[in-house]
Order: structure tokens, then C-alpha cells, then sequence
């Protein structure tokens, strides 16, 4: 059955791209209406400047409510061939789009697709399955306009087996009939790894109990200063006893966030985990008193002075982390 | 464009009500009965209606214009789908820059629902020419 | 009494390098001989060791090395740099106190070739310790290096007195002028210009690359004995006519942000108060000064802390060449940290204690006391030592 499938998929990927397939409309302003309406996106831009939605790319060339099958299509052609074999479920699990550029009301997109690889069987939280993956390039005229490579994988179902018929049939691209987590990353490494290379590279404070509060606060969006339980004295750096007083109850009040850069570091070299450089930190007088160090966030550094007011703002690294920065403010 | 390596993108909740499934899927021309026929959806196997992927691309391309702004050019959106979205869930995106240069950045974006994530994925944004 | 009690009697370096192809254990225990051969004495005369809490080389260890017999003292100063001078102050309280006859103290390192200091280090943020929690205050915000925690307080320190990057970098330019004649210096025959300063690249601003001391490989140790058995001993003793230690009010370790004012070093401060009290000298006695220079604008800020002139007015001390040889008040004859090699201050004292003997390469004239400080920005330490008999007034 293996090779059935392997045969089948060579054929099929060595027949290249599929014909080409027009949309049913041109790029047009109501359905780009409709379709900023139900997303919620809220851009002017594509009202102003006649052009859609990057993410509409593929909205173009669906099928619609009554799709005729074409067997040329090579998804298609391949699903036919998984569901013979008892593969009759799919779920979709990476959908890569580049957007080489937007496109203009009035414009005639078509589309064509090509089978890249079908990789399989794989054991998956889902069952046995294949990873099957094409790429589709939208035209406009002779000039590509955006690419997508979409992944699905088509399993058996839990239950069924190799010789089942199809309980199902396959839907056409871009659709879901059994949604789950996939256990095969795919694609998405790429992405994970870019996100751990910030996230496990940040250096991370050591959290006591002493300074706990003020890390929960970062990563509730509230900048806390210790406030002594006794006297009331504000202290950053936090610490158990109060220097004033000598008690040991600390409360915190929650700071306004704003504040006057009392010193700052433009720092060039050498490298620090997780950022690019140069970064400029700051040595912030908080309104409340307190002295505080962040990194001003978005700034030229040569507009930042010792005396610009600043807002705070907050640095979600993961879940574990949240980071206080700086903002200027005008 | 001064944007630095690490900076978060205010989180997003949209409250998934079955009519923005059902809106949504048809504003990007799905009629898939899973992501409007509840009875056919549960028939199917899942809990109820859920999202099509041509909406969550959609929310995160508008997830991070939001943020970019009106002159922002996408340049690309790959994304990882997880967990399904049903309808009475909420997906929350959160996202933060991982890559910055004077012409661009890439923001790394999570949508999580009660199920765990939904998408993760990774667009590439620029400045309009 | 500390004053006057002990003398260090040898002295002894390796090689300063950028890479010093042996283990730090071995450049610790030739530096050590070499120490004890200057001073006439034995492996097994040895009974007290003292170095950083951050060396590499327990006492033990150095101890099996160079063949010492029983150990009745040992001890270890924390605080990175600030510990140079105080492993000496250690060395002195205990012939002092009668523990101990004769204390090596020591420090090796690979630190251009081995762990670099410079770079943002994951241990230092995440120990589980009260410093690794202080260091949970900058660390993660980014701000991550000597340098960087330097110029928060050197950028105040410009705007607070209107120093500027050319007042630094006279400190530099004196120093790689001192280097440039002193064959063991690293920047042996090549001195710079201000012009040099201005134009090399920013490291952290407002800190330039030639604001910031070298990195080397290297090891030194000093021998300490009672100022009686000194006298029978090899070379021209260099009496410890002061040495303290001192930490200031809200103190921490590089990063002391959270003090009213960003423009002094007042650790130093009671390093200063102490030294001028044990001895009876001031300021204006002292002949030549070792001041600690990992960063350019912490020499401004010691000349102010110790008393040479008023806060605010060192860029003025030092515009006319104050600082260099044939100044009012050399600085760093051998070049310093900028010049010759970062061994952790520990070359400044070995530099004390030649400009004491006279033997220096480039020997100031006169009679009178050497200063010598530790690491700045940290809690720290430092030493008056003169010949004897000489300079220590307040006994």
C-alpha cells in the first residue's frame, strides 16, 4: 500500500502544477468590505487605496458553495488516492503565504497548484497518517502575486482500518474535518525555534519571595513598588525588613508608570541574549521616588536625555517573564 | 522603523461567537458545513463549529496591522494550526517582535483557546515603499 | 593597630598575556614562587593564603602546588576587583593578631583567555543568592556588562559637572603613555592621543573602547610578613602604613543606582577616611597613586573621593597632565590596567610596592607614601605603603 502511495504521489508531483484556475470574481471592493467587516480589521488603508487585504489572497479562488471536483487539481488528485487507502480524514497544519504584493480592485487573479512532497505513514496524536504539501501561486496576468505552501495531513481515523471504505470524503484544500493538535511540527520548527531564541536566551531575574510581588505585577500589567507594611516607606530594590522602620510586612502600591530618565546607557557591545543591538537602558526616577532600571523601548538614541519623561510599558518574554521598559513620552 | 528585538504586542480577545464563525467563514467563501452547521460539525466529531483557517490567517494578518499600522506592508503570514476554535471560546493573540531591522520586523504570534494553541506563526511585516 | 605592623616583603608575576596557555592553578603557583624567591623565603615559611572569593585556585590547592607545609590562616575577599588591595588588609590583620607570620596573597587569571568578564554572563544573573537577585534589577532589562553598569554613573556624572568623553580619555591617554615605556606592559611602545580615544568605537555609551581596561591572562602574589622579620629579609620592605576596607550606605555590587546622587564612589569614600586616619597623612603627601582603572571615568571619581580635589573638579586636576609622570600626582606608573594588564588590581600593588623600593621602570622620585586602590563600583579596599620608617606619621 506503501508504494501505491509513493507511485501515486510521484506521478502526480512530476506532473507539476495544476491548470490554472480563475477566480470567480475580480478583487473587488464589497467583498473586501464584507470581509474586513466579519474580521474586524479596522485598517483604512484598503478603502483608501483600493487594494485588499493580503490575507484575502486565496479568498479569491475558493470554490465556493458548490465546488466541481477537478481531478487535475493535484490535492485533490492525491486526497483520492489517501482516501482509497483509507486515509480519509484531514487536517490542515501549516499554511505558509508570501505577498509579493497587494492587490488592486478590478484585478483578474487565477491560481495554480503543484504537489510538493507527501511524506508518510506517521504516527500522529490523530493516528496513522501522511503529510501531504503543495504549493499554489496566484497570477495576475503573467506576474505572481503572492505563493502559499499548505500542509495537510490525512489520516485513518481511530477504529477504521487500512481496508475501510472512506467513511468520508475528503474535503477540498484549505478546510478541516477533524481538528486536533498535531503531534508533527512541520513547518511550525521554524517558528518555534525563532520564538526560543528570544525566550530562552532572555536572562531572567532569580525570584524570592521577597521580590515575587513585583514580577506577578510585571506580568499583570502593573509596575509595583514596595511600600512598607509599618511606615509606609516606598523601596526598589525590594527587600524583606524595612530600613526605616524595621518591619517586616511589605505591601506594595501600584506605580502611575511615569517618570524622568535619570541616566541612561547606550549599549553597543558586546552582545546581549535576546536582543539586537544597540538597546538603551535607563535609569528611571519613578514619579512615586523610587529609582528603577529598563530598556526604552522604540527609541533613537539620540533623542533619549537625562529629563525626558517616560511612560512604563511592559515586555511579555513568556509566560514566565514579563519585563518592565520605558517608553518616551512627547 | 524603531522597533526593537523583544517588544510585546497588546493581546487581542475576540470572543468567538458562533456568528463570527459563521460571518467570517463566509466572508473568505468556506461553506465547509463544520464552520456553520453545528449539528453536522458535532456529527463529525467535534464539539461544535469552529473556525476556518483562512479566518485565523486573516486575524493574525490583522492582529499585527493592527499593532504596525495603516502603513504597514505585510510581506508574509506562516502559521501552525493547533487546536480547533470553537464557537463560546475565546482566542487571545499575543506577539512579540523576534527579528528587527531598519526596514521591517518579524512578530512571532500565539492565538490560545481553552484547547491549548490554536495558531502560532510568524509575519513578516515592512514599512509601504 | 594595623599601621605599621606588616610590610609586604615580595613580590612576583608571571607574564601578562592574551592567552597564557596553562591553567590559572599553574600561574598561581609560579607567581607565588617567583613572589617568595623575591623575598627570600621558603615554600614551607608560607603559613596564611589569602585571595578573591572569585579566583579560580583554592588555598589548598596553591598550597599542594608550591610544596607549603601547614596552613594556619586563609581567607578569601569577595567583590570582584574591590578585593585586591583588602586581601592584603587580611594578610596584615592576621600577623597583627599573631595568627599568622607569613601570607601570600594571590590572584590568576585567564580572563582574556578563559571567562572574559566583559560579556553579559547567565551565571552572575541567575546564582540563587542575594546578588544574583540584585542582579535580577538590570540583568534581564538589558543591562548586562562592567562597562554598561560604569557608564549609567559615568553619563550622570557628565551631566551633573559637565565632564566630557576627552576628560576620560586623558585618563587613557596617560595611562597608554606610562604603558609605553614599561616592557611588561600589554601596550608596551604604544601610547595614544586623544585623538586615538575620540575616534575608537562606542563600547557603551558614554564609554568608548580605550575608556575600558584591556583583558588578560596573567597571575601576580604579593608576600606579607611582620614588619620585624621584613627587616631581615631580602628587599626594601614595603610597610603597610594603612589599609582598609570600605561599603558604602545602599550599597551594590557595579550597579549603586539608588543612591540620592550617581556622580561619587562613596565606598571609597571610607576606604579614603580610613587610610588618611590610620596613617596621619593626606592627600597632599602622597608621592605617586595606583588608582584602580577598569573604566576611564572611575579615576576622575577617585581623585574627588579621596580628597585630591573637590567633587566635580578632577577634569580640572588633570587637564594639565597632573596625572602623568612629572605631574603633581603620577598616576599609574606602569600603566595601569588601561596599559599594562587587568590582573585584577593585583599588579597595582606590585607596582606600589617597586615605586616604594625604587625599582620601578618608571620611578617617581621621592620618598614619600604610594596609594593603591581596589575595584570601584563595589564594595572595596585599598592601601598607604612607604619604606620604612617613612610615612606612616600616625604611628
Amino acid at each position: 500500500m506503501e508504494g501505491t502511495i509513493r507511485a501515486a504521489a510521484e506521478r502526480i508531483r512530476a506532473a507539476g502544477a495544476g491548470p490554472a484556475r480563475p477566480g470567480r470574481d475580480p478583487v473587488n471592493l464589497p467583498m473586501i468590505r464584507n470581509w474586513l467587516e466579519a474580521i474586524g480589521d479596522r485598517n483604512p488603508r484598503y478603502e483608501q487605496d483600493g487594494v485588499a487585504p493580503p490575507a484575502m489572497t486565496q479568498v479569491w479562488t475558493m470554490r465556493g458553495l458548490h465546488p466541481v471536483v477537478e481531478p487535475a487539481d493535484p490535492l485533490s488528485a492525491m486526497s483520492a488516492v489517501l482516501d482509497q487507502a483509507g486515509f480519509t480524514s484531514v487536517v490542515a497544519t501549516n499554511c505558509e503565504q508570501t505577498y509579493h504584493r497587494y492587490l488592486r480592485d478590478g484585478e483578474r487573479v487565477e491560481v495554480r497548484s503543484r504537489l510538493v512532497d507527501v511524506r508518510g505513514p506517521k504516527r500522529t496524536a490523530l493516528g496513522e497518517g501522511w503529510f501531504v504539501t503543495t504549493d499554489s501561486t496566484w497570477y495576475v496576468g503573467a506576474e505572481a502575486v503572492a505563493s502559499m505552501t499548505f500542509r495537510v495531513l490525512k489520516f485513518r481515523p481511530p477504529g477504521s482500518t487500512a481496508t475501510a471504505p472512506a467513511s468520508e470524503r475528503a474535503p477540498a484544500a484549505a478546510s478541516e474535518r477533524v481538528p486536533a493538535v498535531v503531534s508533527e511540527r512541520a513547518s511550525g520548527v521554524a517558528f518555534e525555534r525563532a520564538a526560543a531564541a528570544v525566550a530562552s536566551d532572555a536572562l531572567r531575574p532569580v525570584v524570592t519571595r521577597d521580590t515575587a510581588f513585583f514580577w506577578a505585577g510585571t506580568a499583570a500589567g502593573e509596575l509595583r513598588i514596595q511600600r512598607c507594611g509599618g511606615c509606609g516607606e516606598l523601596r526598589h530594590p525590594p527587600g524583606p525588613v524595612c530600613r526605616q522602620c524595621g518591619a517586616d510586612r511589605q505591601d506594595h502600591l501600584v506605580a502611575r508608570g511615569t517618570g524622568e530618565i535619570f541616566s541612561f546607557v547606550v549599549h553597543r557591545h558586546p552582545p546581549v541574549p535576546g536582543r539586537r543591538l544597540p538597546i538603551v537602558v535607563a535609569l528611571v526616577e519613578l514619579t512615586e521616588g523610587v529609582r528603577m532600571v529598563g530598556e526604552v523601548l522604540g527609541a533613537d538614541p539620540r533623542q533619549v536625555r537625562i529629563g525626558a519623561t517616560v511612560q512604563v510599558d511592559f515586555v511579555r518574554v513568556d509566560t514566565e517573564l514579563t519585563l518592565p521598559a520605558w517608553r518616551l513620552l512627547p | 522603523m524603531s522597533v526593537a528585538v523583544g517588544i510585546v504586542l497588546p493581546e487581542l480577545r475576540i470572543p468567538v461567537t458562533p456568528t463570527f464563525v459563521i460571518s467570517t467563514a463566509v466572508a473568505t467563501r468556506d461553506f465547509q458545513d463544520v464552520h456553520h452547521d453545528r449539528d453536522q460539525a458535532v456529527r463529525r466529531g467535534s464539539k461544535d463549529i469552529f473556525l476556518n483557517i483562512l479566518t485565523t490567517t486573516g486575524l493574525v494578518q490583522r492582529y499585527v496591522t493592527d499593532w504596525a499600522g495603516a502603513t504597514a506592508m505585510v510581506h508574509s503570514v506562516a502559521i501552525r494550526l493547533g487546536a480547533p476554535c470553537y464557537a463560546y471560546d475565546t482566542l487571545v493573540l499575543t506577539g512579540q517582535v523576534t527579528q528587527a531591522s531598519s526596514t521591517g520586523c518579524v512578530v512571532a504570534v500565539v492565538g490560545r483557546v481553552t484547547g491549548g494553541d490554536h495558531v502560532t506563526g510568524q509575519v513578516e511585516v515592512g514599512r509601504l515603499p | 593597630m594595623i599601621s605599621g605592623s606588616a610590610a609586604i616583603v615580595g613580590v612576583g608575576e608571571t607574564e601578562f598575556s592574551k592567552d597564557s596557555g596553562r591553567s590559572e592553578l599553574h600561574l598561581a603557583a609560579e607567581a607565588v614562587r617567583a613572589a617568595l624567591t623575591d623575598a627570600g623565603l621558603a615554600p614551607t615559611d608560607v603559613d596564611g593564603l589569602v585571595t578573591f572569593t572569585m579566583d579560580s585556585t583554592a588555598e589548598v590547592a596553591l598550597a599542594r602546588e608550591i610544596g607549603a607545609g601547614e596552613l594556619r590562616f586563609f581567607s578569601q575577599v569577595g567583590y570582584g576587583g574591590g578585593a585586591a588591595c583588602a586581601t592584603v588588609q587580611q594578610a596584615a590583620l592576621a600577623i597583627s593578631a599573631g595568627v599568622a607570620r607569613v601570607v601570600v596573597c594571590y590572584r590568576a587569571l585567564n580572563e582574556r583567555s578563559g571567562r572574559r568578564f566583559g560579556r553579559v554572563s547567565r551565571d552572575v544573573s541567575s546564582a540563587p543568592t542575594s546578588s544574583g537577585v540584585d542582579n535580577g534589577w538590570h540583568y534581564p532589562m538589558g543591562l548586562g556588562t562592567p562597562a554598561a553598569t560604569v557608564a549609567m554613573v559615568a553619563r550622570r556624572y557628565q551631566h551633573v559637572f559637565g565632564a566630557t568623553g576627552e576628560d576620560f580619555g586623558r585618563v587613557a591617554v596617560a595611562a597608554r603613555r606610562h604603558a609605553a615605556t614599561n616592557p611588561r606592559a600589554w601596550f608596551f611602545d604604544r601610547p595614544i592621543t586623544l585623538a586615538d580615544h575620540q575616534a575608537s568605537r562606542w563600547i557603551a555609551e558614554p564609554l568608548r573602547l580605550l575608556d575600558c581596561c584591556q583583558e588578560s591572562d596573567g597571575a601576580v602574589a604579593v608576600v606579607v610578613a611582620g614588619v620585624e622579620r621584613a627587616a631581615d629579609l631580602r628587599q626594601t620592605p614595603a610597610v603597610i602604613t594603612a589599609a582598609a576596607q570600605g561599603s558604602g550606605a545602599d550599597q551594590y555590587v557595579m550597579t549603586s543606582y539608588y543612591r540620592d546622587n550617581l556622580t561619587g564612589l562613596p565606598e571609597l569614600g571610607v576606604v579614603g577616611r580610613q587610610l588618611w586616619q590610620q596613617s596621619g597623612l593626606v592627600p597632599d603627601d602622597v608621592r605617586v597613586a595606583v588608582l584602580y582603572d577598569h573604566f576611564t571615568p572611575y579615576v576622575l571619581m577617585q581623585l574627588e573621593e579621596l580628597g585630591f580635589c573637590p567633587p566635580g573638579e578632577a577634569r580640572h586636576f588633570i587637564a594639565d597632565g597632573a596625572i602623568e609622570l612629572g605631574g603633581r600626582l603620577p598616576v599609574n606608573p606602569h600603566g595601569g590596567q588601561l596599559g599594562e594588564a587587568y590582573i585584577h588590581g593585583m599588579n597595582g600593588i606590585v607596582e606600589a610596592v617597586r615605586q616604594v623600593r625604587g625599582s620601578s621602570v618608571n620611578q617617581v622620585a621621592g620618598a614619600g607614601p604610594v596609594l593603591v586602590t581596589a575595584g570601584t563600583g563595589v564594595p572595596t579596599s585599598g592601601l598607604l605603603l612607604a619604606s620604612s620608617g617613612r610615612g606612616w606619621v600616625g604611628r
